[in-house]
């Protein structure tokens, strides 16, 4: 029996906080609250990772109450070996980001307030298992982010954050699209009316009509490839990240775009093996995958605004997920899970490092920067570790990943595998080369006072690079579970024969 | 022997407005005041009546009058606009002679609107539609000084006129081919008019009569300047519920009198929403003035419910009989907004011009922030944000669409759902994101209260539908026997 509703209660305290912060009086009262608020999902995280059973690819802590009976609408949430290393990893995210902006002086009430409604809706996507909760949530992420953007944004916030906002809230009602018409013929199907998640993917299958599973399909993909982004839908998300604030930035990248790879694991692969045609669908995936490696690692090296690298970087490694999950071995699905989780780490680091040099030198453009290291040790000490685990040094959470996923999609995608790997080179080349413009060589003198970067913003980053370096010892903790699930989608597709 | 007490709101709510008008005739203008709260307590008194009579399914007066859920919850659409129009207006006709003329108008037209929720024959529907069209004929120019309301009356007044001529039209050729005006008995009756051209005939002007009163495209223009010269509580009121009479009339005529024609309107009317969502939202995007924006957003709206007419499957008409009780709570709030904006403005500058402008939502987060908070959720709500009522009515509405095979309906319905976001955003964007011109002003209690209540209600359908979409559903029943 459950004696606590662990999984409510964590989407519910973000909440809570979020208005106890947006009501208090002091700075201090301010971040005291959100920091608080924002650690109590940590702790729920933790003890549903202590007591989690990674043995099974059922969901644990499943909470599910009638909500609108006559539409089959349900309260349901719960987790598996896909959602909770996701939560566990916002859980771990939004704290590190409030830590990290400690000092936030414009309006920190709101501020803070909007980080944690973020978080909230951030925990509802990765719990939801009713569409209609699912899609309340995934459109309530969107509304946090845009005006973090608008608020506190660059020069272009404004153009960044409408694009930002209408290009994912036109996916989301493509998904929608999606959803109606899986409820409908799944209602016609079994004369049951239902928005939950597991009953309408069983049902899936039978339903008769090819031509309407196969839009189903690509209806859901689409809405979750937008949100990844992957290349050719990412053209909002350097805009986004470039005029976002750090914090904003962080959570776009860390947490929102997981929320699409999420939904790639969660529904649309337990969907693959029985559309019209899994075959076609699994060379879109796989090729969408290895452009958004290529491309985005391409793009990256030829920024000259550090962040907007970061950002197309963030393509590139999304595009791991894609090709991980298209696939279809085990370890290679599981990969692609723990590149999600890996990638929400290092990413942090690597926009909290960017925000750090556009505070100080007030410049992110890499060539007036140039040999920070000397003014800013521990700055370059943490953001090298970024930069390594980015590029994928073994020892680190990134290499795992993304061995993981390259290793076993060789089995059934050599192809495009060997594609692939050539993005690994320029993954190692645009790392180094704009570590070593930005932060080594010669002082640029134009920079003028430097210092280095607050004991806040170290502690943020210094925990960061820590966990990034205990999952890349040792993954088990959270790749175990992934693994579990990962044999549960990939026996679907045996069963129906793919 | 007829039961009197079905007819309890409707009765209670006459007498209290001949009280009203009485009383108006002793009272000074100081303490005229009170009436507000008079036909307030009215209106509270009707709205429990009726939801107390819910489950009620029973026709009076010869068959005539029927009192069946569609009927019911229609009336609570209408009730609830009124009172919130009415708790708005204390402080809007304070200080004003004309106040007991005000709120007996109000009561009447609501009584009116009821009537037409509740007709089982065309004559009685025409005579409440008359009595609500003419009394807010007169709250539209209610403002006798201004130019801008009395343009807006006059219009209102021609065109109303027109389309009222032209449903009269409609229904005569009906009763002619049909030889009764009780909708149950043209339903009967009605293979004559299917087999006749003078069916088409009856179809067309019943469709351009009810199109003015409900403001879909092409018969919308009178909207956006009645809407925008209007006082802006009365704006609200024709927006909310005026509009909806139009609906429920539309629902019970076409779904039930003249079902057997449904090929020939299933496609106009389809055709009209695909026009009046997409003209609505277009529209709405170029406009300066809050209250313009809002009236082609409200045609936009109208252009969704539309929807349930060519869909007709028993879920579409459950969301679009959600949907008019949604968006009463959405634009009367959105209306009450503006007229609180509007008053903050003229205290700070007694000879403002475009009251109603754009620019002076500014900074209101920090000017007004409870209204600013509500004006979000109801701009969001209007564009169909979950956790709102817009959103869960929009879901019904659109999801059945697909359901049914239109496809393509529900797609261009849902591009202009996301082309509206960009001119809500937009005053979103006013509201928190540009400094404040002036300092920190509170609402007067009257609109606070109306604005808390029309937000709880866009709050409690959004986050707990369950009983609104049953009694959506009950009331979608009476339409499909």
């Amino acid at each position: 029996m459950i004696s606590m509703p662990i999984v409510s209660l964590m989407i519910l305290v973000p909440l809570i906080g979020a208005v106890l912060t947006l009501f208090s009086k002091t700075k201090e009262q301010t971040r005291i609250i959100a920091l608080v608020s924002s650690l109590a999902p940590l702790v729920g995280a933790l003890y549903m990772i202590m007591n989690f059973d990674s043995s099974t690819p059922a969901m644990q802590f499943v909470e599910s109450f009638d909500w609108v009976p006559s539409l089959g609408i349900l309260y349901k949430v719960g987790v598996d070996g896909i959602a909770l290393p996701l939560v566990l990893l916002a859980a771990i995210v939004v704290p590190a980001t409030i830590i990290y902006s400690w000092g936030e002086d414009k309006q920190p009430n709101q501020f803070f307030a909007l980080i944690l409604a973020l978080e909230a809706g951030v925990m509802g996507v990765f719990t939801s298992l009713d569409f209609f909760l699912f899609y309340i949530f995934w459109e309530l992420t969107l509304i946090p982010m845009y005006f973090l953007i608008s608020i506190w944004g660059g020069p272009r916030k404004d153009y960044a954050a409408i694009k930002f906002f209408i290009y994912t809230h036109v996916a989301s009602l493509v998904m929608l699209l999606g959803i109606f018409a899986l409820y409908f013929a799944a209602w016609a199907q079994s004369g049951i009316p239902s928005f939950d998640i597991p009953y309408l993917l069983e049902q899936f299958q039978f339903l008769e009509n090819t031509v309407l599973r196969d839009s189903i399909f690509l209806a859901l993909l689409f809405g979750f490839l937008v949100k990844m982004p992957a290349v050719p839908f990412h053209t909002w998300l350097p805009d986004a990240h470039v005029e976002a604030p750090t914090a904003g930035s962080v959570l776009l990248a860390a947490v929102l775009l997981k929320m699409g790879g999420y939904g790639l694991f969660r529904v649309m692969l337990p969907m693959l093996p029985f559309t019209g045609s899994p075959k076609l669908m699994i060379s879109i995936l796989a090729f969408i995958g290895v452009l958004s490696i290529l491309y985005g690692a391409m793009l990256a090296l030829a920024q000259t605004d550090l962040k907007k690298m970061v950002a197309y970087s963030s393509i590139s490694h999304m595009g791991y997920v894609t090709l991980g999950a298209a696939a279809l071995v085990p370890l290679s699905v599981s990969g692609a899970m723990f590149q999600q989780f890996s990638h929400g780490l290092i990413t942090c680091l690597l926009f909290m490092s960017c925000g750090s040099i556009q505070h100080i030198a007030g410049t992110r453009i890499i060539a007036d920067l140039g040999g920070l290291a000397q003014k800013m040790p521990k700055l370059t000490v943490l953001m090298l570790f970024g930069f390594m685990a980015s590029l994928g040094l073994p020892g680190l959470s990134g290499f795992i990943a993304e061995f993981l996923v390259l290793t076993f999609a060789y089995l059934t995608l050599p192809g495009y595998v060997l594609l692939a790997l050539l993005g690994i080179v320029v993954t190692a080349g645009y790392h180094l080369w704009a570590m070593q413009r930005s932060m080594f060589g010669v002082l640029n003198e134009k920079l003028g006072h430097l210092h280095d970067i607050t004991n806040y913003e170290t502690i943020s980053m210094g925990i960061l690079a820590l966990l990034v370096l205990y999952f890349g010892l040792n993954p088990s903790p959270v790749l175990d579970m992934m693994t579990t699930n990962a044999e549960q989608i990939v026996s679907l597709m045996a069963l129906a024969g793919v | 022997m007829t039961n009197y007490m079905l007819l309890a709101p409707e009765l209670v709510l006459t007498l209290v407005a001949l009280a009203i008008m009485l009383a108006g005739l002793f009272f000074g203008t100081k303490h005229k005041n009170i009436l507000g709260y008079v036909a307030g307590m009215g209106l509270f008194a009707a709205l429990s009546l009726t939801i107390g009579g819910l489950a009620v399914n029973e026709t009076l007066f010869y068959g005539t009058i029927t009192i069946d859920a569609l009927s019911q919850f229609f009336k609570i659409v209408f009730i609830s606009v009124s009172l919130l129009v009415t708790i708005a207006s204390i402080k809007y006709t304070e200080g004003n002679k004309n106040t007991d003329e005000f709120f007996t108008l109000l009561l009447f037209s609501t009584i009116g609107m009821m009537v037409v929720a509740s007709a089982n024959d065309l004559i009685v529907l025409f005579v409440g539609f008359e009595l609500a069209s003419l009394s807010t004929y007169a709250l539209a120019g209610f403002e006798k000084k201004n130019p801008k309301s009395m343009e807006a009356a006059l219009k209102y007044f021609i065109i109303g006129s027109l389309s009222s001529a032209l449903m009269l039209f409609g229904i005569s050729f009906v009763y002619g081919m049909t030889g009764t005006t009780s909708i149950p008995g043209i339903a009967e009756n009605a293979g004559a008019l299917a087999a006749s051209p003078i069916g088409l005939i009856a179809v067309v002007m019943l469709i351009a009569g009810f199109g003015f009163k409900m403001a879909l495209v092409p018969f919308h223009m009178w909207a956006p300047d009645t809407y925008q010269g209007a006082p802006t509580v009365i704006s609200a009121l024709l927006a909310a519920g005026s509009k909806k009479m139009g609906f429920v009339a539309a629902f019970r005529i076409f779904m039930v009198a003249l079902a057997v024609l449904s090929p020939n309107w299933q496609t106009a009317f389809a055709i009209l929403a695909v026009i009046t969502m997409t003209l609505g939202n277009v529209v709405a995007i170029s406009q300066t003035s809050v209250k313009r924006m809002l009236a082609y957003s409200s045609v936009a709206q109208a252009g969704y419910i539309a929807i349930a007419f060519a869909v007709m499957t028993p879920m579409a008409l459950a969301g679009g009989i959600l949907y008019t009780l949604s968006h009463a709570f959405m634009k009367t709030g959105a209306f009450l907004v503006v007229a609180v904006v509007g008053y903050m403005v003229v205290s700070d500058n007694k000879n403002a011009k475009d009251i109603d402008h754009l620019d002076n939502f500014k900074g209101l987060a920090k000017r007004m922030p409870l209204t600013a908070f509500a004006m979000m959720v109801f701009v969001f709500a209007l564009s169909g944000i979950p956790p709102t009522a817009g959103y869960v009515s929009k879901f019904i509405l659109f999801s059945s669409t697909i359901e049914s095979g239109l496809v393509w309906l529900a797609v261009i319905a849902i591009l202009n759902s996301a082309l509206s976001l960009y001119y809500y955003a937009r005053i979103v964007k006013y509201m928190y994101f540009l400094p404040a011109i002036g300092g920190k002003v509170s609402e007067p209690r009257p609109y606070a209260v109306a604005i808390i209540l029309a937000l709880a209600g866009v709050l409690i359908i959004g986050i707990w539908p369950e009983p609104f979409v049953y009694w959506a559903m009950e009331a979608a029943k009476v339409l499909m026997v």
